[in-house]
């Protein structure tokens, strides 16, 4: 547990969507096994962490809620992307290369220097 | 727009909050459970799987506020969470919320009342357009009544030529006159105004129109304006008044409109008319001479003039006026004339009173402010433990601020709610008393700028408390903890506070005290006053019966005038008479007097006299009189004593020689050492002129005694009295003394008036006794609200002394322990302990005379008979405080005494 990591402010929304996009309506459950899973298994996420997050990303409109069935037949929350949600998923996507290209850029070692 | 959406998710989240709870437990019960039935599904035992499921969690309860946090408004839910604790903690304290809340109570209801009257009174803007551009012209001279003279026509001409910075002068002439009914009359105050008044002064009316130029002059309609607080008493607010007709006296004049409510000075009015209904206000008489002052003057400054430009202008053309008519201005009278912003004006006799007042309550405020400080800083420091403990789980010292201010606010919004009942039956009281001195009563009322102040006093006082407390740095909570800090060890810095507090309150008390002191003394020895009259027990009542309706329809012949007068006033005559035999009869009656005026009241009129053979120094003022009549029985009747000679008799008749009766005063001033008997005085002066007085001379046949006819407090004025039946009754009053209770005879006697003269207006039903009352009336109450405000004062510092002294003991609780094992006995404690508070008290005490000695040089206008530093109110005072301070501290000494070392020693 100790050498899980965090995760950054900010990126989970971006996980989150991206998981949902790619699975389909998914409970908070089903969220957290597939980003550890994606993560493999270096993401610990509690649900002090997850839950605010899909609350927040529900009230800015990328997702709706939905009480269903689960596959084994439990009534759980199930939460599906938006449409306001996918152009959310393509304009984080697009920023979060940038800025990933960025800090490359500066983390790169520099050969101009004299 | 982005974030609209979220903000409005947020605040709608703060209700439904109960489903959206049950919702998220549901929620995170299934996680829980489909990550057990997964770790069930690897191998794990059933226990095992539920103990890693909620490991991985990270708690249930902590995800669930961290979701709460981002549903709604978090500060409001722990806002709210503040509130409720607050009230929890506040009301496991209820010794200390109910002194806190009742000390607050009492500073903040005395403050928003008597600030409710100073702002309507001295503060509030005149309702008139432009009103602070509006001054007051007052002529004086010295002797009695010489403080506001007015001015005569040609005077006001002079200022309206000479002193352009008077931009434009509005006139009114103070007129009374009866107006009568449907079926009674009353006398009212009417104000004779030129066609220019209203627009000078910046009013409208609120129904029809007010007087113009147009209205101006003779042979034009006769028009009234009624202002809006006799509309509302007389016609009850009825707007089809106008354009009716009314009549006064014997003129019928036209309703024109009601005027906005306003403020009237000097005199209160109930009307207003156009000068056509006095002829004698046309006549040559009045706009021809210059001593017949009749007018009070109001000047609306020109634009871009000052008030310092008028006082110049005002100046100059006056030293010019007394220059030029030197028989107009005797130089020993000292004739003098000021220019006064008119809002000044209106609140001149309220100003000393209210700012007293005002002052007293602010000092009854800091000295609770002081105790409230006090008791929350103990409060505080007894609950360090607390912060500690609170501090450890988490609290950050904004929080604990936070925290603090939120108890804080709640205690003295509580205590400005109480406060506010108290200002509601202050401000009723105050309000009495203000009438008495100033035109502006009626604008006095809790509104929303009082609440406001209100409101502001207490916000602020909770912020001074909450920072007041020291809170322990940010991050020094930890090695707190670690060194197993309970509670306090006696901060010093703290103590010193208190301390200094405590000796503020004392000293701020004595001041109040000193000041109540000497306000109750000035009562005590007006009460003592000798009024001049053998007895109390005399009822007086004022009924004019000289009809001049009959008068004005008889046209301008001077003799033809003269004629209907004498006529008019014989018949009145004769009621009196009549009405004087049917009292007589009465049960109980004494005697019965008529005369011009009410005994202990001043005369309306009074001019100047001169005794035969006597002539007055150059430089000294011209002596005058006031002018009085009196049948035979009125002296008795009156309770007036006869020192020399004779009353007069029936023999002093119309036709028979004019004798007159002068008082001790004028007697003094005219034959000091002499006998007056016998010698001879006469009326004289510019002012005869306009009057039916003659001036022959009269012979004196009799002395009678001072009585104190301007008030308790004035300087005796010389008065002149003449038979009733030898002049004009212009005026009446008659005198009953009664062997009983006088006021019981009212109702009898004012039936008997009604039946004899069903005409006449009665006013003043009063007793000697009650017209003594009502002069000392606003006087007392002055005394007793300072006097309440001082003994309140000494209360709180009495509860300041005695709180620091108790938290002094409990704080040495182990010190005192430690003494008394070692041998200490109870008495050496006690001894300790109040010479702890012996300090404070000493000091507070020393301070406070000190502070006294020079407030009470502020109040020395409102004192009688007693000198501002008044030895014996100051040592009493003293002694009074210091009494009341040392049992303060003996309470908390014996309980100093009382400590057990063998349970404080064990307890440590």
């Amino acid at each position: 547990m100790a050498d899980k990591l965090d995760v950054k402010q900010g990126t989970l929304a971006l996980m989150i969507l991206k998981t949902l996009e790619g699975l389909g309506p998914l409970h908070g459950y089903g969220i957290a096994r597939r980003i550890e899973e994606t993560s493999r298994n270096r993401l610990a996420l509690n649900y002090g962490t997850l839950y605010p997050a899909l609350l927040k990303l529900e009230q800015e409109g990328f997702i709706k809620a939905e009480w269903r069935q689960s596959e084994n037949n439990r009534r759980a929350k199930f939460y599906a992307l938006t449409a306001n949600g996918r152009k959310q998923l393509a304009r984080e996507t697009r920023e979060w290369h940038e800025t990933a290209d960025l800090i490359a850029a500066f983390l790169a070692p520099k050969r101009e220097a004299p | 727009m982005r974030y609209i959406r979220p903000a409005l998710a947020r605040i709608a989240g703060i209700f439904g909050k109960d489903t959206a709870d049950d919702d998220l437990r549901e929620e995170m019960q299934a996680h829980l459970d489909m990550e057990i039935a997964e770790n069930v599904r690897r191998g794990m035992s059933p226990a095992e799987a539920r103990r890693q499921a909620l490991l991985t969690s990270g708690g249930l309860t902590v995800a669930a506020d961290a979701v709460r946090d981002q549903r709604g408004l978090p500060w409001l839910d722990s806002v709210s969470a503040d509130i409720r604790y607050a009230v929890r903690a506040l009301r496991h304290s209820p010794a200390f919320t109910a002194v806190v809340v009742v000390t607050l109570a009492l500073g903040i209801g005395a403050n928003t009342a008597i600030f409710s009257v100073v702002r309507a009174v001295l503060l509030k803007p005149l309702p008139h357009r432009e009103g602070d551009r509006l001054v007051y012209l007052r002529q004086s001279m010295d002797g009695p009544g010489g403080a506001d003279i007015n001015f005569s026509v040609p005077e006001i001409r002079d200022f309206r030529t000479a002193a352009p910075a008077l931009g434009s002068i509005a006139e009114f002439s103070p007129w009374f006159g009866t107006l009568r009914g449907k079926d009674d009359a009353i006398r009212i105050d009417v104000g004779l105004v030129t066609g220019n008044f209203f627009e000078v002064m910046g009013l409208s009316p609120i129904l029809g129109r007010v007087t113009r130029p147009s209205d101006d002059g003779p042979g034009v309609p006769a028009v009234m304006v009624l202002t809006h607080d006799f509309w509302m008493k007389r016609f009850g607010g009825d707007s089809s008044i106008v354009g009716k007709q009314v009549r006064l006296d014997g003129n019928s004049l036209t309703v024109i409109g009601v005027l906005q409510p306003a403020p009237w000075f000097p005199d209160r009015m109930d009307a207003l008319a156009n000068m056509v209904i006095s002829p004698h206000h046309l006549s040559a008489l009045m706009v021809e001479g210059r001593t017949h002052r009749m007018t009070a003057v109001i000047a609306r400054l020109a634009p871009g003039a000052s008030v310092a430009d008028a006082r110049n202008e005002v100046g100059s053309v006056y030293d010019r006026m007394q220059r030029d008519h030197k028989d107009a201005y005797d130089p020993g009278s000292h004739y003098r004339v000021a220019v006064i912003p008119f809002k000044e004006a209106l609140g001149e006799r309220a100003r000393l009173t209210l700012w007293i007042l005002m002052a007293a309550a602010a000092f009854v405020m800091i000295i609770s402010a002081a105790n409230v400080a006090n008791l929350t800083l103990m409060r505080g420091v007894r609950r360090e433990h607390e912060m500690v403990v609170r501090a450890a789980l988490g609290a950050g010292v904004g929080r604990l601020r936070r925290l603090l201010l939120v108890e804080n606010l709640l205690l003295t919004l509580t205590g400005a709610i109480a406060g506010l009942g108290i200002a509601v039956a202050g401000v009723r009281l105050l309000t009495s008393l203000a009438e008495r001195y100033s035109a502006r009563a009626n604008e006095i009322r809790l509104d929303a700028q009082v609440l406001g102040f209100t409101l502001l006093t207490a916000v602020a006082l909770a912020l001074l408390l909450s920072f007041l407390a020291s809170l322990p740095r940010e991050g020094s909570f930890a090695e707190r903890i670690a060194a197993g800090v309970r509670r306090l060890t006696g901060d010093t810095r703290k103590q010193r506070l208190q301390r200094g507090l405590v000796v503020a309150q004392v000293a701020v008390s004595v001041v109040l005290l000193a000041g109540a002191g000497l306000l109750t003394r000035t009562m005590v020895q007006l009460s003592q006053v000798n009024t001049g009259l053998k007895s109390e027990e005399v009822l007086t009542v004022q009924v004019p019966l000289l009809q001049l309706s009959n008068i004005a329809g008889t046209g301008t012949d001077p003799r033809e005038v003269f004629k209907a007068v004498m006529q008019s006033d014989a018949a009145a005559k004769v009621r009196y008479e009549q009405i004087r035999r049917e009292i007589v009869g009465l049960p109980g009656v004494l005697e019965v007097g008529v005369g011009s005026s009410t005994p202990l009241k001043a005369s309306m009129t009074s001019f100047e006299v001169k005794a035969e053979g006597k002539s007055i120094k150059v430089g000294e003022a011209t002596p005058r009189a006031d002018f009085r009549t009196a049948a035979p029985e009125y002296f008795s009747a009156a309770g007036i004593p006869l020192i020399k000679g004779r009353a007069f008799a029936a023999t002093d008749g119309v036709g028979a020689g004019k004798v007159v009766i002068i008082n001790q005063t004028l007697a003094d001033k005219f034959f000091p050492g002499e006998d007056p008997i016998g010698k001879r005085i006469a009326w004289t002066g510019e002012l005869l002129k306009f009057t039916p007085i003659s001036p022959e001379w009269r012979t004196i046949v009799g002395v009678v005694g001072n009585t104190q006819d301007g008030g308790m407090d004035a300087p005796l004025r010389p008065a002149l009295f003449m038979p009733f039946v030898q002049e004009l009754s212009l005026s009446g009053v008659i005198v009953v003394r009664t062997d009983a209770d006088a006021a019981s005879l009212a109702p009898t006697v004012t039936r008997i008036i009604h039946r004899v003269a069903p005409a006449a207006p009665i006013e003043d039903v009063l007793t000697v006794k009650q017209i003594k009352a009502q002069s000392l009336a606003p006087r007392r109450l002055n005394a007793a609200l300072v006097s309440s405000f001082g003994i309140l004062a000494v209360l709180i510092a009495a509860v300041g002394i005695a709180g620091v002294l108790a938290f002094s003991v409990s704080a040495r609780t182990n010190e005192i322990g430690i003494r008394m094992s070692l041998g200490a006995d109870s008495g050496r404690v006690q001894r300790m302990i109040l010479s702890e508070g012996g300090v404070l008290l000493v000091l507070g005490l020393a301070m406070g005379v000190v502070g006294a000695f020079f407030a009470t040089r502020f109040i020395r206008g409102l004192l009688f008979g007693v000198a501002p530093n008044d030895p014996t109110t100051f040592v009493g005072v003293a002694v009074m405080m210091a009494a009341i301070g040392i049992v303060a501290c003996w309470i908390p000494a014996l309980r100093a005494a009382r400590i057990d070392p063998a349970i404080t020693m064990r307890s440590t």
